[in-house]
């Protein structure tokens, strides 16, 4: 069974010099806890950083200043060990030369795990996200939705303690965007592990998250950290209540003078 | 009236199965094989009707009794296969020196940037006029003949596996070290197999230099293989022969093309 981890996010700064002219501060002291098996949402204007925090928390990326904590739940101690953590991306990343079973069974490969429970795992975790029977296809031999189940699947098999999840949906038209949230937030739900979504989608944040951290244009600073109490499951009839709209009204006040700095940077770099 | 209407399909029969035949030799592929045959042929009847000394044009039918017995008792199968051992020696060799060292160009800076001018000078270096400096270097034999053949291939598969590697989509590598990749693994499991495409890019193109270099190092020096034969044969006017060894060089042109092809697709599969 998967230990329950929360996160601590300490001071974390990033500053990383460009090719051309001054250093760029991408993050500054970012500071805020990560409740255990539930859903954080990140979200912010375009180039603010989210997906760098992600990246930072997933230790493919060593922060300037500032460091990632994580806490077995059960001793409230700093856990001896890093948490299996696995991502989901935006583009989906998929191996283009491996089958989808194959995608699946990539990170067990690389740990060694022998042939049988290999294929036994990846035809669990392909079962998980309806794609039962698509071993044997190549990802561009599917649509995107299919293709982030793919994706979906591939970090699920590893039993992640922690998901992290890059702007998942961000490159699916809107329609498979709704089914695939309702499935996500099932899959996340059921597997009890901890979350970290990062999205610019403000809808999406509230349907799925349990916390939502509101960030600001660059360089990315905590604006806010706000509930999300909805009752669950959310779906499509959560957006048409009150409670959903003052929650969106609230956080589009806060990130609408930020996405229009965050334009005026991007002009400016123009 | 009735007697018309039922006529009219027998007589429309006929232009229409000449239409047939017409659209079944417009195919492009019957066309090809026409056009050959049709040269073969012009080729006999002009040779023999014009009585056209056969030192400097023999019949299609003399060149392919010549082949039939240079292969039967002249010793030709012994010559391909030493020619077929050179050029693919040589090429494994360079296949795996090349994809060895371009990937450790593509993934250090450091690497890249000392074999780079080595590369930007040897590269456009016509391959022959190595020869000479070869054979003082190694002799005329085995060793000589395989470093000209790998000579040839090495420098487009080292090319073409440092541009496979690096047109890697770098969200693929992030991906793999998410998943827990090893920087070997990342190579051996992201990097190699994204570049595959490319590499056998490299390995086309690397293969038909080997070959002609082969051939013309046996022309130059050798006493064995398909060159020596063609030069030998040439020197002693033996043109039927000459023409053998060149249908021998056409055809196993040929296969090496179709085989390529073969690998590509079996290679590629998962593209478009």
């Amino acid at each position: 069974m998967a230990a329950r981890v929360a996160i601590q996010c300490d001071g974390i700064s990033l500053t990383y010099s460009a090719k051309a002219g001054a250093p760029v501060e991408a993050l500054r002291s970012i500071s805020f806890p990560i409740a255990p098996h539930g859903v954080t949402a990140v979200i912010g204007p375009s180039g603010c950083g989210k997906s760098t925090l992600l990246q930072i928390v997933r230790g493919l990326l060593t922060p300037s200043a500032g460091r990632v904590i994580f806490i077995d739940e059960k001793t409230g101690n700093t856990a001896s060990r890093k948490p299996r953590m696995a991502t989901v991306w935006q583009s989906f990343n998929l191996f283009p030369w491996r089958t989808v079973g194959e995608n699946v069974a990539f990170g067990l490969e690389l740990g060694g795990m022998n042939r049988s429970e290999r294929a036994e795992r990846t035809r669990r975790s392909l079962a998980l996200v309806d794609l039962k029977g698509f071993e044997d296809k190549y990802p561009r031999q599917l649509s995107g939705g299919m293709r982030q189940r793919v994706g979906i699947a591939r970090a699920l098999v590893m039993e992640p303690e922690v998901l992290l999840l890059d702007e998942p949906f961000g490159a699916l038209d809107a329609q498979t965007r709704l089914v695939l949230q309702e499935q996500l937030s099932r899959l996340v739900e059921t597997s009890g592990t901890t979350a970290i979504l990062v999205t610019h989608s403000i809808e999406e944040s509230i349907l799925l998250a349990d916390t939502i951290v509101v960030m600001t244009a660059r360089p990315g600073r905590i604006a806010a950290e706000i509930a999300v109490d909805l009752p669950r499951p959310r779906s499509l009839a959560t957006t048409h209540t009150a409670a959903f709209s003052s929650l969106f009204d609230q956080i589009y006040g806060l990130l609408r003078d930020e996405v229009v700095k965050a334009m005026a940077t991007e002009m400016g770099n123009v | 009236m009735l007697k018309e209407e039922s006529s009219k399909p027998t007589v429309a029969e006929g232009p229409q199965k000449a239409f047939q035949l017409v659209q079944q030799i417009g195919e492009p592929r019957v066309l090809g094989w026409l056009a050959v045959a049709l040269v073969l042929v012009m080729w006999e009847v002009v040779v023999a009707t014009a009585h056209l000394n056969p030192i400097y044009l023999p019949r299609p039918t003399h060149i392919l009794a010549a082949l039939f017995t240079m292969f039967s008792s002249g010793g030709l199968l012994t010559d391909l296969l030493a020619t077929l051992g050179r050029i693919f020696g040589g090429f494994a060799i360079s296949l795996i020196f090349g994809t060895l060292l371009g990937t450790w160009m593509a993934t250090s800076e450091r690497v890249n940037a000392i074999a780079d001018n080595f590369i930007a000078a040897l590269y456009p270096l016509p391959k022959v006029t190595l020869i000479p400096l070869l054979i003082i270097w190694l002799g005329t034999g085995g060793p000589f003949m395989l470093a000209i053949s790998a000579l040839g291939a090495v420098f487009p598969i080292v090319i073409n596996t440092v541009l496979g590697i690096r047109q890697c989509d770098p969200g693929l590598v992030l991906a793999a070290r998410d998943l827990g990749a090893s920087n070997r693994q990342i190579i051996k499991m992201v990097l190699l197999p994204s570049a595959v495409p490319s590499i056998f890019a490299g390995v086309r193109l690397g293969l038909g230099v080997s070959i002609i270099l082969v051939v013309a190092a046996e022309m130059v020096v050798g006493k064995l293989g398909l060159g020596a034969r063609l030069y030998l044969a040439g020197q002693i006017l033996e043109t039927e022969q000459v023409f053998a060894v060149l249908i021998v060089l056409a055809v196993l042109g040929v296969i090496v093309t179709k085989a390529q092809d073969l690998i590509d697709t079996r290679l590629t599969r998962w593209r478009a």
